[in-house]
């Protein structure tokens, strides 16, 4: 692609014997935002850390802007790092913290204040200037982080978890706050998260990873509605999640008929496609929870559990009731594997 | 439950009397025998002492050897410590427990085994000789080089572990972070290590410091008579000259750096705390 | 990073700095030959028996293992109400009776053993035995101060009072509820206190004489006069006994928690 910025080439990534992630390609365009999703230990953090240079593949290539950099060191690579503990120098001050990368590089003072004062400024600091981190609450400390890197004017961005440490508000907050950067700089970024709301409202394009290989690549839009594995329906919210064959949904060593036809192997609902009150099929509640706009239900069916959730204005329903629900095709994804 | 504070000092009570009565007196009473002069209080003996220049020389010995073991082992110490701290759990342990075991062996043992490495017949002079690098021993014992490379041997896991403590309490990340925004290896040392550790550095420094002022067994074992330190040199005025004057001045002067340096040993503990 | 080899490197000089010298003495008390070199000439065990026969150690190591273990153990009488004293109650001049307590190890051994020697054996007739025994005592004793009371510092107040509002008498509650959740401490403060006794010389210089030597005092006039392996072979069986100890206090509990 010609406006392909980072490329992954073949990479293979290992922490001693263990092979974290075998071979990996990806193509990332300049100025996007994309995410590196998936749960833990799925190779997404160590691909991070391999593009910064604070570990060396033990095969493969990366390119930044169309150069090799796979054997230039951590610290002359030009990319831009926010830690998930941010990892602020405690001993300088927030100006000085800001300032630390500009000094090594032995840029002239007027410079450096200049730059750092309109960095601190950005990202509404000004007034902390004098700040040791460690007086400065979570969210300030982010932002001070962030701006650290932003002040070097990095090719690449990336971030490590940037929003699992705050709070629900500051999320949303610093969700504003990434997103505003990027259409001001336009900068190339890369974000790890195990969250896939996170990754949904920030990403263009999100990259699903699951044992160090990309299970889907894709925009937002396509892994929410079109997911394409069972892992990746699972991971993004389709919580039900059964095997289909002979036009019968198998699970637990009973069948249920389907109510429609389909050529799939299993089929997955999301909660909120999973119809109450009336259908063909029949179980009881295990479980009830509110969650403000929805009341989630677990029920206990022939193939399984299923789990349910709608409107919190329906009526209300006890642990213990039966009652009946059903499947439908809308709503329904198609899975072959 | 603990408002009871004449019970606390009922509990307490026998270990510091203790300590007074049969430790602290009879110190205290030696060492003011040298702030007499001929039954009357003077300090004429530390003028008496401070002009010899035998006295002089063990002084300056004892203090720039000090500084020099300190020196050296904190070199080697964070080198030491930078690598342990990288180890992975398993492999930390251990490297940490052979660290601290040279601690627990008698002094004598340790030391005695320099002889066997430094002597005329000993190991390093037969490897320089084997070389050809020269050709007759070359006396190493009894300098003031030997005496160097026993305490630093003797002192340089206390410095080792003060430094990974230290080290291991860095915030996360920070070396990456640094590494990140552009620092050389060097310049993570000098802008992100040393200012973050230093108080490790100062606790094992000066542990290793007044290690080194008041040892005994090493410098007597690889210095000898020839290489005179403040405590050898007690033992001497005592033991040969019956002395006491000039030993309760060294004992004084011993004590004071002592207490100083733990002075300041607890000034940066509660400054941490 | 390609600096795994630079790390390992640099832990092995270091380690080979640190105890290369011991597995040295080891092996040059294994000499066949009668001097001391390194490389031996040939092996034999003869040295390393020879030790054993020495008439005058056999007496010195158990002195000095009775002034480890009673000392030590006389510490911990003393200091563990103390340590307890220290971290529970809000003492005034706490950090005042720290210090007392603290003091012997900053005082120079030679003072110490020349102090006792002028001013209890001599003119009060203590015996040197005694007079050895108080000054391991005192030593150790800051060690156990210092050990008991971080375990004490770990350990919550507020299951004493709970022992207590249950119908626990104070001292009942200290030797059900606080000794057993120090035990581990104790023992550490005993390994330590011990090591430090055995190993001490200083204090014993002065205080040594005829027939009461602790055993690095003997081992030292012995080198002293003995030029051959037998020395290195002594030297060797000392450390070897200071890391059986260690080994011994490593099992039964991770101690480095504690110091």
């Amino acid at each position: 692609m010609s406006d392909t910025f980072v490329s992954l080439q073949k990479l293979s990534l290992a922490y001693g014997q263990t092979l974290v992630v075998p071979d990996l390609d990806l193509d990332i365009r300049k100025g996007e935002l994309i995410a590196l999703l998936g749960p833990s230990g799925c190779g997404k953090t160590t691909t991070m850390r391999a593009i910064a240079g604070l570990m060396a593949p033990q095969s493969g290539h990366i390119l930044i802007d169309s150069q090799d950099v796979t054997r230039v060191p951590a610290n002359k690579r030009g990319i831009g790092l926010v830690f998930q503990s941010y990892a602020l120098f405690p001993h300088l001050s927030a100006f000085e913290n800001v300032a630390f990368g500009l000094r090594l590089k032995k840029l002239a003072n007027s410079d450096i204040t200049k730059r750092v004062d309109q960095g601190l400024e950005t990202m509404g600091l000004a007034h902390l200037a004098k700040r040791k981190p460690d007086d400065m609450s979570g969210g300030q400390q982010q932002r001070l982080s962030l701006a650290r890197s932003l002040v070097m004017e990095p090719k690449v961005l990336l971030l490590d978890e940037p929003l699992s440490n705050l709070d629900a508000r500051l999320r949303l907050d610093m969700r504003l706050e990434l997103q505003r950067v990027q259409r001001e700089t336009g900068i190339t970024m890369v974000f790890v998260t195990h969250d896939q709301a996170e990754a949904l409202a920030l990403a263009d394009r999100i990259v699903l990873m699951k044992d160090g290989k990309i299970e889907q690549l894709g925009t937002p839009d396509e892994l929410y509605n079109a997911p394409q594995t069972r892992f990746a329906a699972d991971f993004l919210g389709f919580q039900n999640i059964f095997e289909v064959v002979d036009q019968t949904i198998i699970g637990e060593g009973n069948a249920l008929p389907l109510s429609f036809q389909t050529t799939a192997r299993y089929l997955a609902w999301r909660p909120g496609a999973v119809a109450l009150e009336k259908g063909e099929y029949e179980g009881t509640i295990k479980g009830v929870s509110f969650a403000g706009e929805q009341r989630e239900f677990v029920i206990e069916a022939p193939i399984g559990q299923v789990k349910a959730a709608t409107p919190a204005a329906n009526p209300q329903h006890q642990i213990g009731e039966t009652i009946r629900f059903h499947l439908p095709s809308e709503g329904a994804c198609e899975l072959s594997h | 439950m603990f408002q009871n504070r004449k019970e606390g000092i009922a509990l307490a009570l026998p270990a510091a009397v203790f300590t007074v009565v049969l430790f602290l007196l009879p110190v205290g009473i030696l060492l003011s025998e040298a702030f007499k002069v001929d039954g009357l209080w003077s300090i004429q003996g530390y003028f008496d002492f401070a002009v010899k220049p035998l006295n002089q020389t063990v002084f300056l010995r004892t203090l720039k050897l000090g500084f020099l073991v300190a020196l050296v082992s904190a070199i080697i110490g964070y080198a030491c410590a930078f690598c342990i701290v990288n180890l992975d759990g398993k492999h930390r342990g251990r490297v940490f427990g052979l660290i601290v075991l040279p601690l627990m062996i008698s002094p004598v043992a340790r030391t005695y085994a320099w002889i066997v490495i430094l002597g005329r017949t000993g190991i390093v002079n037969d490897t320089i000789i084997g070389l050809g690098l020269s050709e007759t021993p070359i006396r190493i014992l009894f300098t003031e080089t030997a005496v160097f490379i026993g305490l630093l041997q003797l002192f340089l896991p206390l410095m080792i572990i003060s430094l990974v403590s230290a080290m291991e309490n860095l915030p996360s990340d920070v070396i990456p972070a640094a590494r990140v925004l552009g620092a050389s290896w060097f310049q993570v040392f000098t802008k992100i290590i040393l200012p973050l550790t230093k108080d490790g550095l100062v606790i094992g420094g000066t542990l290793v410091f007044t290690g080194s002022l008041t040892a005994y067994i090493t410098p007597a074992i690889l210095g000898g008579s020839k290489v005179l330190m403040l405590e050898t040199l007690l033992y001497q005025r005592v033991n040969v000259a019956n002395d006491f004057v000039s030993a309760g001045i060294i004992a004084t002067i011993l004590i004071v750096m002592s207490f100083g340096a733990n002075l300041l040993l607890k000034r940066i503990a509660t400054a941490r705390a | 990073m390609n600096n795994k080899f630079a790390s390992h490197l640099i832990i092995g000089l270091t380690l080979t700095f640190l105890i290369g010298p011991f597995l040295i003495i080891i092996l040059a008390g294994l000499s066949a030959g009668d001097f001391m070199t390194f490389p031996p000439d040939g092996i034999s065990l003869k040295w390393y028996i020879k030790v054993f026969t020495v008439e005058s150690f056999r007496e010195s190591f158990w002195l000095s293992m009775f002034l480890a273990v009673f000392g030590t153990i006389c510490a911990l009488v003393l200091g563990i109400p103390a340590a307890y004293a220290i971290s529970r109650y809000d003492l005034p001049y706490s950090e005042t009776i720290k210090t007392i307590v603290a003091a012997p190890i900053i005082v120079p051994g030679i003072i110490v053993g020349l102090a006792l020697l002028r001013y209890l054996v001599v003119p009060l007739n203590f015996t040197v035995t005694l007079a050895l025994f108080m000054a391991h005592t005192a030593l150790v004793l800051p060690y156990a101060v210092r050990v008991v009371s971080s375990s004490l510092n770990n350990l919550r107040a507020d299951i004493e009072e709970a022992a207590v509002l249950l119908g626990c008498t104070r001292l009942g509650a200290f030797m059900r509820v606080v000794l057993p959740n120090i035990r581990s401490g104790v023992l550490a403060a005993f390994i330590l206190g011990f090591v430090t006794s055995f190993n001490q010389v200083p204090v014993s210089l002065f205080l040594s004489g005829p027939g009461v030597r602790t055993l690095p005092i003997d081992m030292l006039g012995y080198m002293e006069i003995t030029y051959d392996p037998s020395v290195a072979a002594l030297s060797a069986l000392l450390a070897f006994l200071s890391v059986a100890i260690v080994f011994v206090a490593e099992k039964f509990l991770g101690f480095s928690r504690y110091v």
